[in-house]
C-alpha cells in the first residue's frame, strides 16, 4: 500500500497515485450510502425507490439484502426486484438468515442492494461484518447501495452513547463512510418521526413503548440529526478540498493519542479520530509498554489490544514503544515524528500519598514537550481498585521466594558477621562493623530477586548485629536507641538497591528482547540481500518465520486458483503443515489475494481458517502471502506486526526478484525477436533462391522434353538435385532451433563427448565432400561438455561446410578441441582466402548476411551462421571469426563445462 | 538367378511412394506396398517379405505400433523410415526393434545401402545358427571363445565393462544398439548412467582408434547410442 505518511508527497507518486485512482475507480465498484440519523427515517425505501428506477431504465439491480422487519411501504417497493435468496445459518439451534455474498459474487450484478452496512454476521459466515463483505463486493466491480445510520459511525460512537444513553456496538470503520462515492442523506423532521413510530409504523407495537422511552425522545432524534448532518456537510466539504488533500495533510499538524490499559482509552481514540478529520491532519496512537506492563491482568491486555485495533480500524498509524518511563518515552517519539498535538485521557485515579510523590503524566509531558499542545479527555471510571490490585501482582511478583537466593543472602551476612567478628577482635569500632552490614545488605539486593532478600537481610543485620556486637552480648535486647537509626539506614539501603535492581534486570530484559528482534531482522534482511532465486527467498523466509514463531509456516507466491506455487515448512513441535493445502484454506489464501488484507484464524475474515494469513505487498501488489499456523493458539498483535516487519523485508526482496526476473525475460525476449527475424529471412530469402532454381529447371524439362539435349538434361536435372540437397540441409538448421526451448532460450543439456560430436560431425562432412580433407585433434584426456549433441553437432557441420566452400578445390581443414578449464574451446580452420577484414563484425549479424560481395556463392552461410551463434548463446557460450597469419579463417567458439 | 528380395513397402504418400518401387525395382527387388498400417500388418504376415520399409506418420495406427505387432512373431528386417528426426523417436523405434533408421529426406544411395545392409545382417544370422566364435572388422579381431581382442595381431587389454560392450556391439555389427541398452545390458535393468559408458566408451576408443575423434570400427549416433562399422573404411 501507499505510505500515506510519506513526509512530503513525490510528484511521481501523486501521479502514480491518481493513475492508480483512475486503475480503481475503473475496476472498483462504486458504493452509494443512504445515510439516516435514526430508525425509520426512510433509508430503505429511499434505496429501493431508487434501485425500481435504475432496474426501469434497464440496470442490472439485485437485492442482496433486506431486513425482513421492514414496513409494508418498503414491502411493497420490493416488488420486481430479483432478489437474491438469504443464505441460512443455524447457530445454536436458531436459523438466522444471512446475506448470501458468494452467490451474490457469482452473480454479479451491475448494482446490488444490501441493507444495514453495521450489520455483523453470523457466525460461520466468511466476514464477521457486513461491510467487508460489501468492500468484495466493490473489489469485483458491482456498484453496491447500502444503508447505515449515525450512531454506528465508528468515531461517532461515543458521542451517539453520550446522548442516548444506549450503547452501540455495531459500528462500521469512518472509512467506508469517507470512501463512499455517493452519499445520500435521508433527513424527516423529528416531530414526523415520532409520528410514524407512534403509529406503530416502525416497529411492532409491543416494542414501540421501549422504543420511545429509551432512544426516541425528542430530544435524542434532534442531537442525532444534528449530528448526522453535519457529518454529512463535513463530507461535502472534505470533498470540495480534497484536490489538494494530500498536500494540506502534510502541512498541518500531526495529533498523536496515548493510550493505555483503560477501557476509557477508547473515548481518546475516537476523540483524536474526529479532530484529526477536522483538521485534515494525519494521526497516530501510541501505546508504551513499561515495567508495569508484564504485570497487566489478561483482561487489561485484552483492552490494550482493543484500543490498539479500534485506532487501526479509525485509520491511526499505530506504534508500540519500550520504556520505563511513560512521558519521556512519548516525549521522545512526539519530537522525532514532529507531532504537534498530543491526546491523553485523565482519570483522576492517582489519590491521596501517590499524588505527592508522582507528577501526572501531563504534567511530565508539559515539562518535557513545551511547544507541544496537549488535550486533555476526562475518563469516566476512576479505578482505584485497578492500581490497587496491580500493586498486589506487583509486590507479589517482586517478592516472590526463591532458595537459592534465600542461600545467597545467608552466606553474604555470615561472611558479613565473620567479618565484623574480625574488626571486631581488632578494635576497628562499631561505626564499620555497622558499614560491613551495610555493604552485606547492599550486595544481598544486588544479587537477588525482588525486595524481599534485601530487606530480610536488613533486618537480619540489625538482629545478628544487635546480638554480637552490642552489649549485652548474645542477646536481642538493645541499649542504645541509636540502633534503631542503623537498622532504619540498613533497610534504606536495601529498599534503594533493590527497587534499582528491579529496574535494571525488568530494563535489560527488555532491551534484550528488542535487541533480540532488532537482530534477527537485520539478520534476514542481510541474508535475503544476498539471496536470489524466488525458492531461496520463500525458503529462507519460511526457516527464519519457523525460528521464530516456532509455528508451522507455509507461503504462497501465487495465488491458488491461478496455479500450485505453496512452500510449506513444518514447525518441529507442531502437526503437518501440508494440513495448511487443503481447498478451504487455499479459499482463504485465495480471498487475501484478492482482498490485499490479512484473513484466517483470529481476523475478522474466513476465521474458520487453521492459520493466520497475511499478504506480502510491495507497490500495492500482492507479492505473495504467508500462512501462518494457529494451531497452538492465536497469533497475537506483537507477533503481527512483529511478522509485518519481516515480510516488509520479504516484500523487498521479492520484488528485487521479480525485477530482475522481467529483466531476464526481456532480454530473452529479445533474442528470441531477434532469432524470430532470422528465421522470416531464412525461409523468404534463402529458401526463394533455390526453390526457383528447381521450379524452372522442371518446368523446362517438362515442356521441352524433346527439345533438350542430353546434355542440357543432366546439367538441369543435377542442378534440382544440388538445390535439393542444399534445401535439405537448410531446413535441418532451420529445424534445430526448434530444439532451442521458446521460453528460456535454454537448450537441455547433456553431458557429451567432445570427440564423438567432432566425429560424427565430420564423418557426415567427409560422406558429403568426399574430395576434403580433414584433420581433428582432440585432448587426450576424454572431454565431456554438457551440451545439446545434436545441436552442437550441426555447428560443426555449418562450420565445417563453411570452410570447405571457402576452400580450393582440396580443402584442407583442421577441426581442434581444446579446454581452457572453464571452457572447451572448438575451432574449424581452413586455408582458404581468409575472410575480408570489412566483414569480420558482420559475420554474425545475420542481416549482413554473407559476405555481400559474392552473395550466391555464399548463399545461405548468413543464416547458417547466425543459427550457430543462436545455439552457441543458448548453450551460454560464444562464438567468435579470425583469419589467421598463413591465410584462411578460423572459426572457434566455446561452451561452458 | 536368385529369388528376389522382396520387400514390404509401408508408405502412405504417393510421389516417395511412386519414386521408391521405381529405384527399388530397378536394383532388382521384388516391392509389395501398404498404405496404410492394417494393411501393412495384413501384407506383412500374408507375404513374409524379407525387409520391410516402414514410415512411423501412417494414416490410421501409429507405425511404432506396427512395429511392435510384427516384433511379436517375427524378426523380419524392418527399416523406420520418418519424417521426424528427433533422437528420441529414433531410440523407441530401436528401442522397439526396428534394425534401422533413416530419416527423410535421403539420398537413393543411401537407402539402398541400408537395405542391403539388413538383408545381410538378417542373412548371416539366420544363415549359421551357431553362435560365431570369432569376428574381424578391417584390422580388429574379436575371438569371443578367447575373450581376447586384437589390433593387427597385437593384443589389447581391455577391461571387462570394456570387453562386454566391445562384445554387444560386434554382436549386432552394423546397426545401431541404443545408450539405454548398452547402460542395461552392462549394468542391469534400473541403470540409467551414462557418463560412465561415454567414459568407457572413450577409453575402448583410445585402445582400439588411432584417432579418438575419427573413429574406424565404432561410430557414434549423436542423441541414439553406438554401432560398430561393418568394413572399417576410412
Amino acid at each position: 500500500m501507499i505510505d500515506e505518511q510519506a513526509p512530503r508527497p513525490d510528484p511521481d507518486l501523486l501521479l502514480a497515485a491518481v493513475r492508480e485512482e483512475g486503475n480503481d475507480k475503473r475496476n472498483r465498484g462504486k458504493l452509494k450510502v443512504f445515510f439516516g440519523y435514526a430508525a425509520g427515517v426512510g433509508k430503505t425505501y429511499a434505496m429501493l425507490d431508487e434501485a425500481q428506477e435504475l432496474l426501469a431504465s434497464g440496470i442490472d439491480v439485485v437485492v442482496g439484502y433486506i431486513e425482513p422487519h421492514t414496513r409494508p411501504e418498503t414491502t411493497e417497493l420490493l416488488k420486481g426486484l430479483p432478489a437474491l435468496p438469504p443464505k441460512q445459518i443455524v447457530y445454536r439451534n436458531i436459523q438466522l438468515l444471512e446475506f448470501d455474498l458468494d452467490a451474490a459474487l457469482a452473480r454479479r450484478p451491475a448494482l446490488i442492494l444490501v441493507d444495514e452496512l453495521a450489520h455483523t454476521n453470523a457466525r460461520g459466515v466468511r466476514n464477521r461484518k457486513r461491510y467487508q463483505d460489501i468492500e468484495e463486493l466493490l473489489n469485483a466491480g458491482i456498484d453496491v447501495f447500502t444503508t447505515v445510520n449515525v450512531q454506528h459511525l465508528e468515531s461517532l460512537n461515543d458521542v451517539v452513547q453520550n446522548i442516548t444513553h444506549i450503547q452501540v456496538r455495531e459500528t462500521i470503520p469512518d472509512r467506508i463512510f469517507e470512501n463512499a462515492d455517493k452519499v445520500r442523506l435521508i433527513d424527516i423532521e423529528p416531530v414526523e418521526l415520532l409520528e410514524r413510530i407512534r403509529e406503530g409504523r416502525i416497529y411492532k407495537s409491543e416494542r414501540t413503548t421501549a422504543a420511545l422511552d429509551h432512544f426516541f425522545t425528542p430530544e435524542n432524534l434532534r442531537l442525532l440529526r444534528e449530528i448526522a448532518l453535519r457529518k454529512t456537510a463535513s463530507r461535502v466539504s472534505h470533498n470540495n478540498l480534497s484536490e489538494s488533500k494530500t498536500l494540506e495533510k502534510h502541512a498541518s499538524s500531526k495529533l498523536l493519542c496515548c493510550v493505555g490499559s483503560s477501557p476509557a482509552s477508547a473515548k481518546c481514540i475516537r476523540w483524536t479520530a474526529r479532530a484529526a478529520e477536522a483538521f485534515q491532519a494525519p494521526w497516530g496512537v501510541i501505546y508504551v509498554e513499561d515495567l508495569e506492563n508484564s504485570l497487566l491482568s489478561e483482561e487489561e491486555k485484552s483492552f490494550v489490544q482493543h484500543n490498539l485495533d479500534l485506532a487501526r480500524t479509525l485509520g491511526a498509524e499505530v506504534v508500540t514503544l519500550h520504556g520505563d518511563n511513560v512521558a519521556e518515552t512519548v516525549a521522545e517519539y512526539a519530537r522525532l515524528s514532529g507531532i504537534t498535538n498530543i491526546v491523553i485521557g485523565k482519570s483522576g485515579r492517582k489519590s491521596g500519598v501517590r499524588r505527592l510523590f508522582e507528577k501526572d503524566l501531563e504534567d511530565q509531558l508539559l515539562l518535557l514537550l513545551p511547544n507541544i499542545e496537549i488535550h486533555i479527555i476526562p475518563g469516566n471510571v476512576a479505578d482505584n481498585t485497578r492500581w490497587i490490585t496491580r500493586q498486589i501482582s506487583y509486590v507479589r511478583q517482586t517478592f516472590s521466594l526463591s532458595f537459592f537466593d534465600f542461600i545467597k543472602m545467608i552466606i553474604t551476612l555470615f561472611l558479613g558477621t565473620l567479618l565484623s567478628e574480625l574488626l571486631y577482635h581488632y578494635q576497628f569500632g562499631d561505626q564499620n562493623i555497622v558499614m560491613v552490614y551495610i555493604l552485606a545488605v547492599l550486595i544481598v539486593s544486588r544479587i537477588t530477586q525482588g525486595y524481599l532478600y534485601g530487606i530480610l537481610a536488613s533486618v537480619l543485620s540489625v538482629l545478628t548485629f544487635n546480638f554480637f556486637f552490642t552489649e549485652p552480648f548474645l542477646t536481642f535486647s538493645v541499649i542504645d536507641p541509636g540502633y534503631m537509626v542503623t537498622f532504619l539506614v540498613l533497610l534504606v539501603a536495601a529498599l534503594i538497591t533493590s527497587a534499582l535492581t528491579v529496574r535494571i534486570k525488568t530494563q535489560a530484559r527488555y532491551a534484550a528482547a528488542r535487541e533480540k528482534k532488532t537482530e534477527v531482522l537485520y539478520e534476514i534482511n542481510k541474508k535475503l540481500l544476498i539471496t536470489r532465486g524466488l525458492d531461496n527467498i520463500v525458503r529462507l523466509t519460511n526457516e527464519y518465520l519457523i525460528r521464530i514463531f516456532s509455528r508451522s509456516v507455509v507461503f504462497y507466491t501465487k495465488d491458488p486458483d491461478l496455479g500450485e506455487q505453496a512452500s510449506t515448512l513444518n514447525c518441529e513441535t507442531e502437526k503437518d503443515a501440508h494440513l495448511f493445502l487443503t481447498d478451504s484454506e487455499k479459499g482463504v489464501v485465495h480471498w487475501v489475494y484478492l482482498n490485499k488484507k490479512s484473513a484466517g484464524s483470529g481476523t475478522d475474515t474466513l476465521r474458520g481458517a487453521l492459520a493466520y494469513y497475511t499478504p506480502v505487498i510491495s507497490q500495492g501488489r500482492v507479492l505473495g502471502v504467508v500462512g501462518i499456523s494457529c494451531a497452538s493458539g492465536k497469533f497475537d498483535q506483537t507477533n503481527r506486526s512483529f511478522l509485518k516487519r519481516i515480510l516488509s523485508q520479504v516484500a523487498m526482496a521479492l520484488e528485487r526478484q521479480y525485477l530482475s526476473d522481467e529483466q531476464k525475460q526481456i532480454l530473452i525476449d529479445s533474442e528470441k525477436e531477434k532469432m524470430r527475424s532470422n528465421l522470416l529471412r531464412a525461409i523468404s530469402h534463402d529458401l526463394r533462391t533455390p526453390l526457383t532454381g528447381i521450379l524452372g529447371a522442371s518446368s523446362v524439362l517438362i515442356e521441352n522434353a524433346s527439345s533438350v539435349d542430353a546434355k542440357t538434361r543432366t546439367q538441369l536435372l543435377s542442378g534440382i538435385r544440388d538445390d535439393s540437397q542444399w534445401l535439405i540441409r537448410m531446413v535441418e538448421n532451420l529445424l534445430s532451433v526448434t530444439r532451442i526451448n521458446e521460453r528460456t532460450m535454454k537448450v537441455a543439456k547433456e553431458s557429451e563427448a567432445a570427440e564423438e560430436i567432432v566425429a560424427s560431425a565430420v564423418s557426415r562432412i567427409r560422406n558429403r565432400y568426399p574430395q576434403a580433407s580433414v584433420r581433428v585433434t582432440v585432448p587426450e584426456e576424454l572431454l565431456l561438455v554438457p551440451m545439446d549433441g545434436t545441436l552442437i553437432e550441426q555447428v560443426l557441420i555449418n562450420l565445417l561446410e563453411n570452410a570447405v566452400k571457402y576452400s580450393s578445390d582440396k580443402p584442407k581443414i583442421d577441426v581442434n578441441v581444446a579446454s581452457d578449464g572453464t571452457d572447451a574451446v572448438f575451432s574449424v580452420t581452413d586455408h582458404g582466402k581468409g575472410i575480408p577484414d570489412a566483414d569480420l563484425p558482420l559475420l554474425f549479424d545475420d542481416s549482413a548476411g554473407a559476405p555481400a560481395s559474392d552473395a550466391d556463392s555464399a548463399r545461405g552461410m548468413g543464416i547458417g551462421l547466425s543459427i550457430c551463434q543462436s545455439i552457441i548463446r543458448a548453450h551460454g557460450g560464444t562464438i567468435d571469426a579470425y583469419n589467421h597469419s598463413d591465410g584462411g579463417a578460423v572459426f572457434r567458439f566455446t561452451l561452458p563445462l | 538367378m536368385e529369388h528376389a528380395p522382396l520387400l514390404l513397402v509401408v508408405e502412405d504418400d504417393s510421389a516417395i511412394l511412386s519414386f521408391l518401387t521405381a529405384v527399388l525395382g530397378a536394383n532388382g527387388y521384388e516391392v509389395r506396398v501398404a498404405a496404410s498400417g492394417q494393411e501393412a500388418l495384413s501384407l506383412s504376415s500374408s507375404y513374409v517379405p524379407d525387409a520391410i520399409l516402414l514410415d512411423l506418420g501412417l494414416p490410421d495406427i501409429d507405425g511404432l505400433h506396427v512395429l511392435r505387432q510384427i516384433r511379436i512373431w517375427s524378426d523380419i528386417p524392418v527399416l523406420v523410415v520418418s519424417a521426424r528426426g528427433h533422437e528420441r523417436e529414433k531410440v523407441e523405434a530401436l528401442d522397439a526393434g526396428a534394425d534401422d533408421y533413416i530419416t527423410k529426406p535421403f539420398g537413393t544411395g543411401e537407402l539402398l545401402a541400408r537395405i542391403r545392409a539388413a538383408l545381410r545382417r538378417h542373412a548371416s544370422k539366420v544363415g549359421d545358427s551357431s553362435a560365431k566364435t570369432s569376428i574381424r572388422v578391417g584390422d580388429l579381431f574379436i575371438d569371443y571363445e578367447k575373450r581376447a581382442v586384437s589390433l593387427s595381431g597385437k593384443e589389447v587389454h581391455l577391461t571387462p565393462i570394456e570387453y562386454k560392450i566391445i562384445v554387444l556391439l560386434s554382436e549386432n555389427i552394423g546397426k545401431v544398439i541404443t545408450h539405454d541398452t548398452i547402460v542395461k545390458h552392462l549394468w542391469g535393468p534400473y541403470a540409467k548412467d551414462l557418463p560412465a559408458l561415454r567414459v568407457n566408451m572413450a577409453n575402448i576408443r583410445r585402445k582400439i582408434e588411432e584417432n579418438p575423434a575419427e573413429p574406424r570400427y565404432i561410430r557414434t549416433e549423436v542423441g541414439v547410442g553406438y554401432k560398430m562399422a561393418e568394413e572399417a573404411d576410412r
